[in-house]
């Protein structure tokens, strides 16, 4: 899932304070799921936007609502008026609900309270860590399950460099070395040899480095194509 | 369809109709919803747990008294230590809500235009009278004694029911505009012909007021007595006369009613039954009080003959019991005529049974077979299309709330027959699936805590008067009593619609209640109730059934009240846990304004945040120590929410300071602490 963390407040505050009118919207999926941006933490901004607005003797009219997900339209729809009855909407979706809700409203800006963090799991609760980077070309078959690209600092495709340190990086003591897991996990699985062999240099052409991305199911796109519209 | 309205519904009331309701309701024959009205006593809000009370049961403050209480036969914590005292709470919150009560009463129009005659007062009949009147009908009781209440008037001594509290629920129901004729005995006053005539329906209440005698020798000596005679000649002062040596026969309720009553008058009073001490049918209870009281009980004689002496009683001749019950568990009696003993007494109360006295509807249309009224179960109709029937004159002996269950689908049934609907399967039904006993892997982590003793009057004084000799609860103590409620059935439920499964719930839950696949289910025989994973939901999909989470949020501007800008003692709002700071917490300076808790399992982040947005300049939150807390974890859980709470309020530059959480010492001293100033 998508992992993000709030802005500091002052920064929050310093986005939005010349707003009359302000709805907080929470996203209830993923940035719920690591109580960053759901409902709950929706509620909690706007009543801290309020007892700031009170010390300020700033007038604001702050509401705060939630949706599922902030980055599909079905989900959106039925909100749409209230959402375009104001006059700055405060997503706390990750960076593509509030990407996706500015397109779909163009004419109230839509500000992040949210940094989006990575693609992350829970390994218990209130930790959330990055395992995947997105980068649209997978060899998780390679290397042990254990991700060189979102887990070492470099993301080196061929061991480690000189700065890993008894398992550790040498950015910082609190990450581990991702390629010292890799070697511990082919040992495990019994198959160490395959990274004798050499992997060529990347196409990244996958990854963002060949502009933003877009999937469409072909036989849909198929479809549509041959009618000259969308599906229905 | 004409359903008839319960008049208070209290948080939740749908969704808890649609689930299985708490054993205790379950068992209450009304369904009284008594998780509903504890929760409601252990904040301080007397006045709803009132309604809550009074919203099923017009006799509800006889019942607080004399109640059989099977609501705490079933009570969950009956696995874990001791039942709840949910009669004696009852009778704590109808005392304090009474001037409320009061103020409450008013007189209701005869809107439907129809007449409605009821025979018989007891708790059937004041029921009937009681919904009739709500729907809108003039209803009349015809009452035979001089005053209403059935046998709760004419036979419980005071002693177990004072006439006071029987009083307030006839007032409430009189307040109406119900009309009684008192003093009024259908069939020699007033014949069942004319009332049939003049009223659109009739409801026969009469219930069971005739007492059995015994077919033995000599049993119309001067000095045998039946018990419902007896009882009503003390009960309303007609000068009875009882000898020293009082003899009661019978091992029932009304027989331990009868000795203590001769008790009280001043006799020795044994008592002699068939059963043995495990098989009699009077409440335990009650036996134990009977003997405290002297009473000395004579298990498994059967009485042979009366022996008489200048035709005044001199003694009983009794006979061995084999068994009371049959094979197949039906009461029939086999002795041993050669095991005999004498027992000496100058007066005998015979007390084993009653049954209905027909002679009312001689001459009637009323079809009576066997001794029996001929009624359809289905209607509560008699074989006479306007004429209804109900309470124990048809169900046999049983309990008030029994009798009140039935006077209630009676009510419904006349309802229905004057509005032209009447047919089978509309009547109420008061029998529903309750949660199952608390699982076995969790009762480790529900702490035991002793039901708070209920004091009685010391025997020897109890037993020459016939003051109620039950002590009720002061506040302080029932506040306690009621935190011990484990709030069955009015905990956790998700909506599916906000969830997305992440887990929170049941990471947070101490007893393992939520099942998370497609979304979490929280399952209620596992759930404490505590609200923990409420506020910790980062999707605010949990609610709880029995307490609207976001009520205190919702009145907190209300409760912290419209600030002087230029005051000079700060405001503060006081989150309180009532289980642990007692009264004390209702007894505070002005500017503290008191948030009542159940525990701080409940209090938010958001709460906190509410509180100094709403104009609060500090906050005190009082909790119990982790060890008497009566949840698992909630310390926990509060000192993270604690900890995020001053976190938050550092970002809005308010000093982490302003809130300070409490013990109860403190609170004692709440005026002089410093941080209220």
């Amino acid at each position: 899932m998508i992992v993000g963390s709030q802005k500091p407040f002052d920064e929050i505050w310093e986005m939005i304070q010349s707003f009359k009118k302000i709805l907080v919207l929470g996203c209830n999926t993923c940035v719920a799921v690591c109580h960053a941006g759901g409902s709950k933490e929706a509620e909690i901004l706007s009543e801290m936007i309020k007892v700031k607005a009170k010390q300020m003797s700033h007038s604001i009219d702050v509401n705060s609502m939630s949706v599922m997900r902030q980055c599909e339209n079905e989900y959106l729809d039925e909100f749409m008026d209230n959402i375009k009855s104001t006059d700055l909407v405060l997503s706390m979706a990750c960076g593509v609900g509030v990407n996706f809700l500015s397109d779909k409203i163009n004419a109230v800006p839509v500000y992040p309270a949210l940094n989006t963090s990575f693609y992350g799991g829970v390994p218990k609760e209130g930790l959330f860590i990055e395992l995947c980077a997105g980068c649209g070309n997978c060899i998780l078959h390679l290397t042990g399950g254990i991700c060189p690209i979102a887990r070492c600092s470099k993301s080196l495709m061929n061991g480690p460099c000189g700065g890993t340190d008894k398992g550790k990086c040498e950015v910082s003591k609190d990450i581990d070395c991702a390629w010292f897991l890799i070697v511990e996990r082919m040992k495990l699985l019994g198959a160490l040899e395959k990274l004798y062999d050499v992997q060529p240099p990347r196409d990244w052409s996958t990854s963002f480095h060949g502009g933003p991305r877009k999937i469409s199911l072909e036989h849909i796109k198929a479809y549509e194509e041959q009618q000259g519209g969308q599906i229905r | 369809m004409v359903i008839q309205e319960q008049t208070y519904r209290p948080y939740g009331y749908e969704i808890k109709e649609k689930r299985p309701f708490s054993p205790c309701r379950s068992a209450c024959p009304v369904n009284t919803d008594v998780q509903a009205y504890i929760a409601l006593i252990s904040t301080g809000r007397y006045n709803e747990a009132f309604e809550v009370i009074r919203s099923v049961n017009p006799i509800a403050s006889a019942c607080s008294y004399i109640c059989h209480h099977p609501c705490e036969q079933a009570c969950r914590r009956c696995s874990i230590d001791e039942p709840l005292a949910i009669r004696h709470l009852k009778r704590f919150a109808l005392e304090k809500a009474s001037g409320y009560r009061r103020s409450k009463r008013r007189i209701l129009k005869n809107t439907q235009g129809k007449n409605i005659a009821i025979i018989g007062s007891g708790p059937s009949g004041l029921t009937v009278a009681n919904d009739l009147a709500d729907l809108g009908y003039g209803v009349t009781i015809y009452e035979k004694h001089l005053a209403l209440g059935g046998m709760l008037a004419s036979a419980i001594p005071p002693y177990r029911l004072p006439r006071e509290a029987l009083q307030e629920d006839i007032d409430d129901i009189l307040s109406k505009g119900v009309k009684a004729i008192l003093n009024c005995q259908v069939g020699k006053d007033i014949s069942l012909n004319e009332i049939i005539q003049k009223n659109d329906a009739v409801v026969i209440a009469v219930g069971l007021s005739q007492s059995r005698s015994l077919n033995i020798p000599n049993i119309d000596s001067d000095g045998v007595l039946l018990a419902i005679p007896f009882l009503t000649s003390v009960v309303f002062n007609r000068g009875v006369k009882i000898g020293k040596n009082v003899l009661v026969i019978g091992g029932g309720n009304v027989a331990i009613d009868v000795a203590r009553t001769a008790r009280r008058l001043g006799s020795n009073v044994e008592m002699v039954c068939l059963e043995s001490a495990e098989e009699m049918p009077a409440w335990k209870w009650e036996i134990e009080e009977a003997m405290e009281e002297g009473i000395k009980i004579r298990n498994r004689w059967g009485p042979n003959a009366v022996i008489k002496e200048d035709e005044k009683v001199k003694e009983l001749e009794v006979i061995k019991v084999l068994s009371v019950f049959d094979k197949q568990g039906k009461f029939n009696p086999s002795f041993d005529k050669n095991v005999k003993d004498i027992i000496q007494a100058d007066t005998i109360i015979i007390t084993i049974g009653q049954m209905s006295d027909n002679s009312f509807a001689k001459d009637s249309p009323l079809k009576i077979e066997g001794g029996r009224f001929s009624w359809d179960p289905n209607t509560q109709m008699t074989n006479h299309p306007s004429v209804f029937i109900t309470g124990e004159v048809v169900t046999g002996p049983g309990s008030a709330i029994a009798a009140v269950a039935s006077g209630h689908k009676t009510a419904h049934a006349v309802h229905l027959f004057l509005q032209g609907q009447l047919k089978p399967g509309l009547l109420p039904n008061f029998e529903k699936e309750k949660i199952e006993q608390i699982p076995e892997e969790i009762k480790g982590k529900i702490k035991p805590q002793s039901r708070l003793k209920i004091l009685h009057l010391e025997p020897a004084i109890r037993c020459q008067t016939f003051d109620h000799f039950e002590r009720g609860y002061d506040e302080e103590s029932a506040l306690k009593e009621a935190g011990r409620c484990r709030g069955c059935g009015g905990g956790a439920i998700v909506d599916s619609s906000r969830c997305m499964a992440c887990l929170t719930c049941k990471r947070v839950c101490p007893y393992g209640a939520p099942i998370v696949k497609a979304y979490s289910e929280i399952r209620p025989e596992f759930c404490q109730a505590c609200g923990l994973c409420v506020s910790e939901c980062p999707a605010q999909a949990i609610s709880m059934v029995s307490y609207d989470v976001r009520e205190i949020r919702d009145n907190m501007p209300v409760t912290i009240g419209i600030l002087n800008p230029d005051r000079k003692i700060p405001v503060i709002a006081g989150f309180f846990c009532t289980h642990h700071v007692g009264v004390k917490g209702f007894q505070v300076p002005d500017n503290i304004r008191v948030i009542p808790l159940s525990c701080v399992s409940r209090l938010d982040v958001l709460d906190i945040l509410k509180a100094f947005q709403c104009g609060a300049d500090k906050v005190a939150i009082l909790k119990c120590p982790e060890d008497s807390c009566k949840y698992e974890s909630v310390n926990t859980r509060f000192s993270l929410r604690l900890s995020r709470a001053k976190k938050l309020l550092q970002m809005l530059s308010i000093q982490p300071e302003k809130i300070v959480v409490l013990s109860e010492l403190e609170v004692g001293e709440l005026g002089d602490n410093h941080f209220f100033k």
